[in-house]
C-alpha cells in the first residue's frame, strides 16, 4: 500500500511544485500528449513487429507510396511549426495581432497538409488499396489517417486560438492557452517527423 | 500557478478526446461495413438461414453455448459444429435430448419441427463459413 | 440529508441489494450445475439460470445507478429533485417490469415467451445479455428516459458541477447505446458487431463515466479534498477511458468475421485500457491520504478504495491478460473470459454501487454513519465478498488455462465436454468459495439491522 501511496504522491497533479518554467502550456495537455505518444509509440512498435514478419511485402508496397507528397508535407509541417513558435513569441511580447497572423499562417499550412494528404489517400483508394489489402497498407492507412485526424484536431484548436487572440483574449500575463495549442501542434508535427521516415523511407 | 492545470482545460480535453475517438471509431465502422461482404458469407443468407437464426435465438441457445466464441461457456462452441459433426448428427442430437444420464449436464428438449431443425442447421452451416481469421484453433472449438 | 427529495434513493438501494442477492443465488445454482449437470433439471435449465443471473446483475446495477443519481444530483445541484413523484413511479414501473420479466424467464419456455411478447414483430431476443422480451426492452427505454429527464431537469435548475455533467453524460450514453439492442440484422457478423455497441460501449465506455462520477462524489464527501482537484482528476481519468475504450471495442472484433485490421487496432488500444483504471487507483488512494477530515463512515472509505483496486485488477489486469489478439486466439470464449467478467463487474460496478449505498444509506436513515458495530460487520462483508470473488477469478483462470491447453493448444485436442470433466476440481472449489461470497453478502444485509445503543450522531 505504501508503494501505491508513493506513486500517488509523486503523480499528484494538485501540488503546486510545477511552475510555468517547467512545462509550457497546460499540464492536462501534457498528460494528454503523453498518452498520445504512448498510443503512437505502441503503433510504431506494432509496425516494426508486423514488418519483421513480412519484410518483402512491406518493401514492395512501400515503393508505391508517393515520396514527393510525403516530403512536401514534412516541409509544410516543419514550416508551420516555425510559424507557431513565432506566434507564441509574439504573444509573449504582447502582440495579439501578430500572434494571430502567425498562427493563421500555421493554420493555412495545416490546410495544405490536409489537401496533399487527401490527394494521396484518393490516389490509393482509386487504385483499390484499402486497409484489407495487406499489412503494410493497413499500417500505412491507419497511421497516416490517425495522424491526419490529429492535424484536423490541431487546426480546430489553432482556429479557436486565432479567433480568441484576434479578440485580444490573451495577454503578456496570460498566454497559457496559446502555449497549450502550440504544444499540441508541435506534437502533431513531431509525430509526422517520426512517421514519415518510418513508413515512407526506412526499408 | 494554479492556472497551469485548470478544470475547464481538463474538460475540453475530455470532450475533444471523446469526440475525436468516437469519430475515428465511426470511420473504422464505415470501412468494416464496406469490407464485410468479402468475409461475412452474406451471399449464402437464405430465407431458411434467416428462419434458422430465429430458431437459434428464440430457444436461447446462447444461454449455454458459444457461437464464434461468444455466449455462455457451459456447452460446446457451435460456430463450427456443422464442420465438426455434420447435419445428420446435429439433427439426431437435438432430437435425442435430454440424455437423462444422472449427474451429467442436460440439454432441454425443445420440440422443434422438421422444418425448424433443417433451418437451424442451415443457419449453423452459414455461420461455419464466415471468415473468422482462422478461429477456432482446431475443430474442437 | 440536505434535500428531502434525496430520500427517493432509498427504495432504489433496497431493491438493488435484494436483486443482488437473487443474482448470487442463481449464480450458485449455475455453479453447481457446472459439476452436477442435472441439478434442478428440467425445472431450471442452465440457460434460464444464466439469463436470470446476468439480467439481475444488469437490473440491480441500474437500480444502483438510478438511486445514486437521485441521491447525489440534488446535493450537487443544490436544489430539490425536479420530480420525486416521477422517480417513485419510475421505481415501481421498473421493479414490477423486472419482476414480471424474471418470472417469465422462470415459468414460461423461452420460445413461448418470445411468441407471446411480440418477438415476431421485431426480432430482438435470444442474444446474450439482451434476452429481454420486446416490452421489457421498450420499458427500459422509458425508464431510462424518465430517469434522464428527471436528472437533466434538476441539473438545469441548479448548480452545474463536473460530477453532475459527467454523470448525466454517462446516463445519456447509456440510453443512446441501448437503442442498438433493437437492431438485430440476419447477418450474424453485423448482429455481433452492433451487439457490442451496447455491451462494450456500456461497460467499457459510458458506464465508466457513471462509475467515475459516483466515486468522485463519495471521495469529495469522505475526504473533504477540494472539489477542483477531484473533478480535474475525474476528467483526466474518463478522458483516458474514452481514448482507450472506444477503439478498444476492437478487441471483440478479432474472430467474429470482421476485417483483419481489427487484430491490430483492437490489441493496441485495448492494451492501453488498464491505464485509466490504474489512474483511478492512484487517484483514490491519493485523495484518501490527503484527506482533510476523518469521516465517521469508515466503511464507505473501504468500499471506495476497494472499488478502485478491484476494478483495476478485474477490468485492467485480467482484461489485459487476454486482450492481445495472439493470446485471445486461444482464450476467446473460455473460462478465462468468465474469470475476467466476474472480477471486472464486481470490482468496477458492484463495488461502486455498494460504495454509494454504504455512504448514503446511513444518511438516508438519519445519521452520518452507522454504529461501530455495524461498520465492523460491513467491513467483514467487504473482505469476505472481495477476497472470495478474487479467489473465484483465480480458480476460473486456472480452469481457463487448463481448458485452453487441453482443448486448443495440445497436439491431440480433447473435445469440449471431455475437457470440462477435467476441470471439475476447479468448479467445485469455485462453488465452495461462492458460498463464502453469499455469506459475505448476507452479513452485509444483516449489517443494516444491527441495533446499537450508541449510534454516531449526525
Amino acid at each position: 500500500m505504501t508503494k501505491t501511496q508513493n506513486i500517488g504522491t509523486r503523480l499528484n497533479i494538485s501540488t503546486n511544485t510545477l511552475n510555468k518554467e517547467d512545462l509550457p502550456g497546460d499540464f492536462a495537455l501534457w498528460i494528454f500528449i503523453f498518452a498520445e505518444m504512448l498510443a503512437f509509440g505502441v503503433l510504431f512498435v506494432a509496425y516494426a513487429f508486423a514488418r519483421a514478419k513480412d519484410v518483402a511485402i512491406f518493401n514492395e508496397s512501400q515503393l508505391t507510396l508517393s515520396l514527393s507528397s510525403g516530403v512536401i508535407n514534412t516541409l509544410v509541417l516543419i514550416t508551420s511549426s516555425y510559424f507557431v513558435v513565432r506566434g507564441v513569441s509574439a504573444i509573449k511580447h504582447g502582440s495579439s495581432k501578430h500572434c494571430a497572423y502567425f498562427l493563421t499562417g500555421a493554420f493555412l499550412l495545416g490546410g495544405v497538409f490536409v489537401c496533399v494528404k487527401m490527394w494521396e489517400f484518393n490516389a490509393k483508394f482509386s487504385a483499390g488499396i484499402t486497409m484489407s489489402t495487406n499489412n503494410f497498407y493497413m499500417f500505412y492507412l491507419s497511421l497516416t489517417f490517425f495522424h491526419f485526424m490529429h492535424v484536423l484536431m490541431g487546426m480546430v484548436i489553432l482556429g479557436y486560438i486565432i479567433i480568441k487572440s484576434l479578440r485580444s483574449g490573451y495577454s503578456v500575463q496570460d498566454y497559457v492557452g496559446v502555449e497549450t495549442g502550440a504544444s499540441f501542434w508541435h506534437m502533431v508535427d513531431f509525430l509526422w517527423i517520426i512517421l514519415f521516415p518510418l513508413i515512407y523511407i526506412i526499408r | 500557478m494554479s492556472a497551469i492545470f485548470t478544470k475547464s482545460m481538463a474538460r475540453n480535453v475530455f470532450y475533444g478526446g471523446g469526440v475525436f475517438f468516437f469519430l475515428l471509431f465511426l470511420a473504422l465502422t464505415f470501412d468494416s461495413m464496406r469490407v464485410l461482404p468479402t468475409r461475412d458469407n452474406s451471399q449464402n443468407i437464405t430465407a431458411n438461414v434467416e428462419h434458422g437464426k430465429k430458431v437459434w435465438e428464440t430457444n436461447n441457445c446462447i444461454g449455454c453455448h458459444t457461437l464464434l466464441g461468444e455466449g455462455a461457456y457451459f456447452a460446446p462452441e457451435l460456430g463450427n459444429v456443422y464442420k465438426r459433426r455434420g447435419p445428420a448428427f446435429i439433427k439426431g442430437w437435438i432430437q435425442g435430448m435430454p440424455t437423462g444420464v444422472p449427474g451429467r449436464r442436460q440439454m432441454p428438449q425443445f420440440n422443434l419441427t422438421e422444418q425448424e431443425l433443417d433451418d437451424l442447421i442451415e443457419f449453423l452451416k452459414y455461420t461455419s463459413e464466415i471468415d473468422t481469421n482462422n478461429w477456432p484453433p482446431n475443430i474442437e472449438g | 440529508m440536505k434535500y428531502a427529495s434525496q430520500a427517493v434513493a432509498k427504495p432504489y438501494f433496497i431493491a438493488a441489494i435484494a436483486l443482488f442477492l437473487g443474482q448470487i443465488l442463481f449464480g450458485l445454482i449455475m455453479g453447481l450445475q457446472y459439476v452436477v449437470g442435472d441439478f434442478l433439471f428440467p425445472a431450471i435449465p442452465f440457460n434460464v439460470a444464466r439469463m436470470v443471473h446476468t439480467n439481475l446483475l444488469i437490473v440491480w446495477l441500474l437500480f444502483g445507478f438510478m438511486g445514486a443519481s437521485y441521491y447525489l444530483i440534488p446535493e450537487e445541484s443544490e436544489t430539490e429533485l425536479f420530480s420525486p413523484k416521477l422517480a417513485i413511479i419510475t421505481f415501481w414501473v421498473f421493479l414490477v417490469a423486472g419482476a414480471i420479466t424474471v418470472l417469465g424467464y422462470l415459468m414460461v419456455p423461452y420460445a413461448s415467451l418470445a411468441k407471446w411478447t411480440g418477438n415476431d414483430l421485431l426480432n430482438t431476443m435470444g442474444r446474450e445479455f439482451l434476452e429481454q422480451p420486446l416490452p421489457t426492452k421498450v420499458g427500459i427505454v422509458l425508464v431510462a428516459l424518465s430517469w434522464l429527464f428527471n436528472i437533466v431537469m434538476t441539473v438545469l435548475k441548479g448548480r452545474k458541477t463536473a460530477i453532475s455533467m459527467v454523470l448525466t453524460l454517462g446516463m445519456l450514453g447509456l440510453a443512446a447505446f441501448w437503442l442498438f439492442s433493437f437492431y438485430n440484422p440476419v447477418n450474424l457478423v453485423k448482429d455481433k458487431f452492433y451487439w457490442w455497441w451496447v455491451v462494450h460501449l456500456w461497460v467499457e465506455g459510458v458506464w465508466e463515466l457513471i462509475l467515475g462520477a459516483m466515486l468522485a462524489f463519495v471521495l469529495i464527501k469522505v475526504t473533504g479534498v477540494d472539489r477542483e482537484v477531484i473533478e480535474k482528476w475525474l476528467y483526466v481519468i474518463i478522458t483516458m477511458t474514452l481514448v482507450t475504450g472506444i477503439i478498444g471495442t476492437g478487441h471483440h472484433y478479432f474472430y467474429i468475421g470482421l476485417p483483419e485490421y481489427w487484430l491490430w487496432w483492437g490489441s493496441i488500444f485495448s492494451a492501453l485500457e488498464p491505464i485509466p483504471f490504474l489512474m483511478m487507483t492512484i487517484f483514490a488512494f491519493n485523495m484518501v491520504n490527503k484527506r482533510r477530515r476523518d469521516h465517521p463512515n469508515k466503511a464507505a472509505v473501504i468500499w471506495a478504495l476497494g472499488t478502485s483496486v478491484v476494478a483495476f485488477l478485474g477490468a485492467g489486469l485480467w482484461g489485459f491478460l487476454h486482450t492481445l489478439a495472439p493470446v485471445n486466439y486461444y482464450t476467446h470464449g473460455t473460462q478465462l473470459t468468465a474469470a475476467h467478467g466476474h472480477l471486472a463487474f464486481y470490482g468496477a460496478y458492484a463495488l461502486v454501487v455498494l460504495t454509494m449505498i454504504s455512504y448514503a444509506m446511513p444518511i438516508l436513515r438519519g445519521r452520518a454513519a452507522n454504529s461501530e458495530k455495524a461498520q465492523v460487520m460491513e467491513m467483514w462483508s467487504f473482505w469476505l465478498m472481495t477476497v472470495s470473488m478474487f479467489v473465484i477469478a483465480l480458480l476460473l483462470t486456472g480452469a481457463g488455462i487448463v481448458q485452453v491447453w487441453l482443448q486448443r493448444v495440445s497436439e491431440t485436442p480433447m473435445g469440449f465436454m471431455a475437457v470440462q470433466d477435467q476441470l471439475a476440481i476447479f468448479y467445485w472449489a469455485r462453488e465452495a468459495v461462492g458460498v463464502v461470497f453469499l455469506i459475505g453478502l448476507l452479513l452485509y444485509i444483516w449489517s443494516f439491522f444491527v441495533k446499537d445503543k450508541s449510534p454516531v450522531l449526525a
